[in-house]
């Protein structure tokens, strides 16, 4: 008897369910209808019009949602731009030819260097640079030498060993091109990464 | 009576070196070709004659052989090979293995000749080879050599190889090879390529800074410093299998040095603990030993062929200098004193010298300097940047490389920097050349 009312209750579910979806596809078609007709029988005017206002309103809200963004943005950015220019009084400093000592001009630079390191919760990378003169292997040492005794003072003026790391280039990047003793000054250097992605 | 006393000795050393003289006389004496003053021998090669015209390809074969022999001995640096135009040769006369008429290769200046006769059948070569001294009239080689003509250059390199034997007590490098760095700007790989600059073969596929390889002493291994993973670690590059792996990857700069003679370490330049210095590295186990304690760089260490010592270089004294130590970091010894400018040492296979790069009126140029320090030689003057000498298996010969305007060259000389060959030259800058052992 229960069973009976039960296979009855799911006959009747299924029936309305029918009606249901065919009343929607009915209504579908239906809508689509409507809107051919709008297309071909109602007045261009009246289309225009909600067509206007609908323009209207997209366009100020469209605006209203780049100006949040774009807000957003310049704060994202003046934010990294302040960063950035902080790394970027960050300055290379020099050596003499086949030296690592850090010269006396390299000290004050260092200073100012160690001041932006401080400045915040930095990681620095220092690069060894020689220049194209001399042994590529013995450079490589040289390099490092560079790099080594320029960690040596930034610890000294307080900066974490801990957050620095060297590494040589040797003679392979130079930043001058030429073949004189203005381009080789140049390329005789120490050069700092702050806060490397890798 | 003091002076009296000093004459049996006298008469004795002289007896006992003039016996010394004798037995070396008996010996097989070979010209000191090492020696700054020597003459390249002068050869004459007969053009061999073929035996079997009718079968042979072409009519050249015999030319055509002759002509490779005469290139490979001319690229083993020792011989001058006198032009055929200037043979009085009386083909009719002459017999190879047979009558020889040494007056007539006398009178055009040979003082060894060499003959022989080609056979060929299908696609098999036989060339019976005969190599005369002209001045004593002796025949120093007689042998059959064989092979196929797919292979007729390994069979002039037997040849030529064995010319050499009998001249100077040493087979040559034919059978040799030499890596380097090629490099567009910063970026590059290691190529290899044969002694007679065939054969050339890009061997690792990096594109990045490569620095310092050095070949293991069996021929199976390149190490080298490589920036591919963005910093300076040593790479093993198993040349058979064509795998390769990190062996030292420390914190600074990890810099391939010189393998020992016996294969089982490797010597590093190590700035882990603050300072660059050299360490050997057991291969087995990579257990590192410390060997220099200096606040100055130590770099390019270089083993003697012994094992029992290192040369190096170190800024120790101010300036880059090649100094020597023991192999344990003891008993340290600046050997150059002249100049302010002198790195990449070479230790000669043989011991006794050992060659570098120097600065020398605002150039590099390649010197040897034996090991106390002493008889340097400069060996070449050109106006170009010569650096990274490498001494060849026989110690022989040196391989380095120049800085040209158009790019970069590997040159080959003799150890006294005559007869100087280009081996490679590339638009590319192409850099330390490293010298195989002999394969075969």
């Amino acid at each position: 008897m229960k069973r009976k009312i039960f296979i009855v209750g799911i006959f009747a579910v299924l029936v309305m369910c029918l009606v249901f979806l065919s009343g929607c596809a009915e209504k579908k078609s239906v809508v689509k209808e409507g809107a051919a007709e709008d297309q071909t029988v109602s007045s261009q005017t009246a289309a225009k019009d909600t067509a206007k206002e609908d323009a209207e309103r997209l366009a100020r809200e469209k605006a209203e949602r780049e100006a949040r963004e774009r807000a957003e943005r310049e704060r994202m950015e003046s934010e990294k731009r302040a960063a950035a220019s902080r790394a970027d009084n960050v300055k290379d400093i020099y050596f003499d030819f086949d030296k690592s000592n850090i010269r006396p001009d390299a000290r004050e630079v260092l200073k100012a260097n160690a001041e932006i390191f401080l400045s915040g919760n930095n990681k620095i990378v220092i690069e060894g640079h020689c220049d194209e003169r001399g042994t590529a292997e013995y450079n490589m040492a040289l390099g490092e030498r560079r790099a080594q005794e320029t960690k040596k003072y930034l610890t000294n003026l307080g900066v974490s060993a801990a957050t620095m790391k060297t590494i040589s280039y040797g003679e392979e990047h130079p930043i001058a091109s030429g073949h004189d003793e203005a381009a080789w000054a140049k390329n005789r250097r120490a050069s700092f990464v702050v806060n490397p992605q890798k | 009576m003091k002076k009296n006393s000093l004459w049996p000795g006298i008469i004795l050393f002289l007896a006992v070196s003039s016996l010394f003289n004798i037995s070396f006389a008996a010996e097989k004496i070979y010209i000191d070709i090492d020696f700054p003053t020597f003459q390249l021998f002068p050869i004459a090669i007969s053009d061999f004659d073929l035996k079997n015209p009718a079968t042979a390809k072409s009519s050249d074969t015999g030319i055509m052989f002759t002509d490779e022999v005469r290139k490979y001995l001319a690229m083993s640096g020792f011989f001058n090979i006198l032009n055929k135009k200037s043979y009085l040769e009386d083909k009719a006369a002459e017999v190879a293995g047979g009558n020889i008429i040494f007056a007539n290769w006398a009178a055009i200046g040979a003082d060894y000749l060499l003959k022989g006769n080609l056979e060929q059948t299908g696609d098999a070569i036989s060339a019976d080879t005969w190599l005369y001294d002209v001045i004593r009239g002796e025949t120093l080689l007689g042998k059959r050599y064989q092979g196929k003509i797919s292979e007729q250059t390994e069979v002039t390199k037997r040849i030529v190889s064995d010319i050499l034997l009998a001249l100077t007590g040493d087979e040559g490098e034919f059978n040799t090879k030499i890596a380097f760095v090629a490099k567009k700007g910063p970026k590059g790989d290691i190529y290899v390529i044969n002694y007679d600059g065939d054969g050339l073969q890009k061997v690792t596929g990096h594109n990045s800074i490569m620095v310092a390889p050095r070949w293991s002493p069996d021929g199976r291994f390149l190490s080298f410093t490589s920036f591919r993973d963005g910093r300076p670690e040593v790479y093993l590059r198993d040349l058979q299998k064509g795998t390769e792996k990190k062996i030292a990857s420390f914190s600074g700069l990890n810099l391939s040095g010189a393998w020992s003679p016996d294969g089982k370490s490797l010597l590093l330049t190590l700035s882990k603990e603050g300072n660059e210095e050299i360490y050997a590295m057991e291969l087995e186990s990579f257990k590192l030993k410390r060997l220099t304690s200096n606040f100055g760089i130590d770099v390019s260490p270089s083993w003697s062929p012994d094992g029992r010592r290192i040369a190096f270089v170190s800024n120790r004294g101010g300036s880059p200098q090649i100094y020597i130590m023991d192999a344990d970091g003891g008993n340290v010894k600046r050997i150059t004193y002249e100049g302010n400018y002198n790195t990449s040492p070479s230790w000669s296979p043989r011991g006794g010298r050992i060659a570098y790069e120097g600065s020398s009126n605002g150039r590099f140029q390649i010197f040897t300097i034996d090991e106390e320090g002493n008889n340097l030689l400069q060996l070449t003057f050109s106006s170009t940047d010569n650096e990274s000498p490498v001494w060849s298996p026989s110690g022989r010969q040196i391989a380095f490389s120049s800085r040209i305007n158009s790019g970069g060259r590997i040159s080959i000389m003799n150890a006294n920097g005559l007869n100087m060959r280009v081996l490679y030259e590339n638009n590319d800058k192409v850099v330390m050349p490293v010298w195989s052992k002999r394969f075969k």
